[in-house]
């Protein structure tokens, strides 16, 4: 068994979306349960959430962006940047308390207290630009932590596993110059699915060309051109890179029962995706993994999904 | 939508007196593959591609001697020796779609734009065209595309644009496959949200049609 750290906290909560977003606090209610349930609540050691240092959100996003942020919020205008991104009076001190939980993660895991961590935030990161929010995200909860590491821990190599069904574009962009943080996706064809970019030509620019890598998945397909492509392209690639650290942008929603897309990736295809990146964090990083939820929208995967991830991180 | 929006207003321009190595040079430093040629008070003249220039170079199985007589001839020729003399041109105040169906049809691949007395304005080439049809399509923006089968009869566009503007989803762009089955078209929506479970649901509660990603297509090869 590992030492998991375990990121929640009920502020996560405040953060509401309006009748009918399926970015809805009760992902938050049904995650919690489903691990409940199968009591593995009392197998983790909790991480406190604190709100994030200003400095650290700079380190991705411009002080315009996080301060025009910040008042939309105290001035209730209800979203921010499309009618996607809806907004209430506390989504930035939630936004923050997500970012600084993560932090917090970063600061134990590498402490040593823990082997690795699942943190279960909202709102989610993966779409956030520097500048624009975008897709139900504010703050790019996974870059800031990449960042963390960087600067705070020295750390040389940072990889990121993005299996989210949608691109994440934000990340890719944050990192797209920088060889020191590998971004690896895999999610839905973008000329298929929301947001459109992510194809498998993009491989990063300049010093950081070949430390971005994207596999597409066509509508319909599941496990086994998971499997195909996981092989094809994400191993090889971490092999040679031999990430230090690495961190999941985890999104449930490329599963066959989430209407949020049109893949058809399964329960079990979950637990295998999962298991093969937590054998990479063993073989080069120590084991040290940490997992931020990002999207995942079917309230009644989201227990089943979320307990079998947690359960692959305490190897049980 | 006029060329002169669209076309590349620095244009890199040739002499009929340069020599074809200098022209290829130049070609490979810009990176472009067509040099209108004019006369000295900027008159086009000719127009030299990168494949007038390749089938200009010698072959590549000479002898030694062969390649050494040919390497003079070379170095001598000049521009207006390979050139198209009098190429078709566009004027600025004709249209992309006049652009977009001369290059279709007369499989060419750029036109230098002048002016009424000949002067060269501009050059217009596949490439501008795809960063409009790019920029039209709105794939920089993010977004997701839906497939829709309407009947084909009118009235059919504004049901889909009302039922979706009801969500207060905005619109990147809307493609419309001319021809599908008999009677039927599809509709393409590029839609600027990432929510799209809920357009989705919301457009079959009124009863349309969507297609399976699988089967989405613009423009189908003729059936042999």
């Amino acid at each position: 068994m590992r030492r998991t750290g375990f990121l929640y906290d009920e502020r996560f909560m405040l953060h509401k979306t309006g009748p009918g977003h399926p970015e809805a606090p009760e992902r938050l209610t049904a995650i919690l349960r489903g691990l409940e349930e199968a009591d593995l609540l009392s197998k983790l050691i909790p991480v406190p959430a604190t709100a994030a240092e200003m400095k650290w959100v700079e380190k991705v996003h411009s002080p315009e962006y996080i301060h025009r942020f910040e008042e939309a919020c105290l001035l209730d205008l209800g979203e921010l940047d499309s009618a996607d991104n809806q907004i209430c009076p506390q989504t930035y001190e939630t936004a923050l308390l997500a970012v600084g939980g993560i932090l917090n993660a970063v600061d134990t895991l590498m402490e040593g207290k823990i082997d690795n961590a699942f943190c279960a935030v909202r709102p989610p990161g993966h779409h956030a630009e520097m500048k624009e929010a975008l897709g139900f995200c504010f703050f790019n909860n996974v870059a800031i932590a990449a960042r963390y590491l960087q600067i705070r821990w020295n750390v040389g190599r940072v990889g990121i596993v993005d299996f989210d069904v949608h691109h994440g574009n934000g990340t890719q962009h944050i990192f797209e110059e920088d060889p020191n943080v590998f971004y690896y996706s895999i999610h839905e064809h973008p000329s298929f699915a929301y947001p459109g970019t992510g194809r498998e030509f993009e491989k990063g620019s300049g010093p950081g060309l070949g430390t971005t890598l994207n596999s597409t998945i066509l509508p319909g397909q599941g496990d086994e051109e998971y499997r195909r492509k996981i092989m094809r392209d994400l191993i090889p690639a971490f092999d040679e890179f031999m990430p230090e650290v690495i961190l999941v942008s985890a999104g449930f929603d490329a599963h066959a029962a989430d209407d949020m897309s049109d893949i058809k990736l399964s329960t079990e295809g979950y637990s295998w995706m999962v298991k093969r990146i937590f054998r990479m964090a063993v073989q080069y990083a120590d084991g040290r993994l940490i997992s931020v939820l990002e999207g995942g929208y079917s309230l009644d995967l989201l227990p089943e999904l979320i307990r079998n991830h947690v359960r692959i991180l305490l190897d049980l | 939508m006029f060329i002169d929006k669209s076309m590349t207003r620095d244009v890199v321009n040739v002499r009929p007196e340069t020599g074809i190595l200098a022209a290829q040079t130049l070609m490979a430093q810009k990176r472009i593959r067509h040099l209108p040629v004019v006369d000295e008070n900027g008159i086009l003249v000719g127009i030299v591609t990168d494949r007038d220039i390749r089938s200009a170079m010698p072959s590549t199985v000479l002898s030694e001697a062969e390649k050494a007589t040919e390497e003079r001839r070379l170095a001598v020729m000049q521009v207006k020796d390979i050139m198209t003399a009098n190429p078709v041109t566009v004027s600025p105040t004709q249209t992309l779609e006049d652009a977009l169906l001369m290059i279709h049809k007369l499989k060419v691949g750029a036109f230098p734009v002048v002016d009424a007395q000949g002067k060269v304005e501009g050059i217009i080439s596949v490439r501008d065209l795809m960063r409009a049809f790019v920029n039209v399509l709105g794939l920089e923006e993010p977004g997701a595309l839906l497939g829709i089968v309407v009947e084909n009869k009118l009235g059919q566009m504004k049901k889909i644009v009302d039922a979706i503007s009801e969500l207060g989803v905005p619109f990147g762009s809307i493609l419309v496959s001319r021809v599908w089955e008999e009677g039927k078209r599809a509709v393409f929506p590029y839609l600027l949200t990432s929510n799209i479970s809920k357009v989705k649901n919301h457009l079959r509660e009124r009863g349309f049609t969507l297609l399976d990603p699988m089967e989405w297509y613009l423009d189908q090869l003729p059936k042999r």
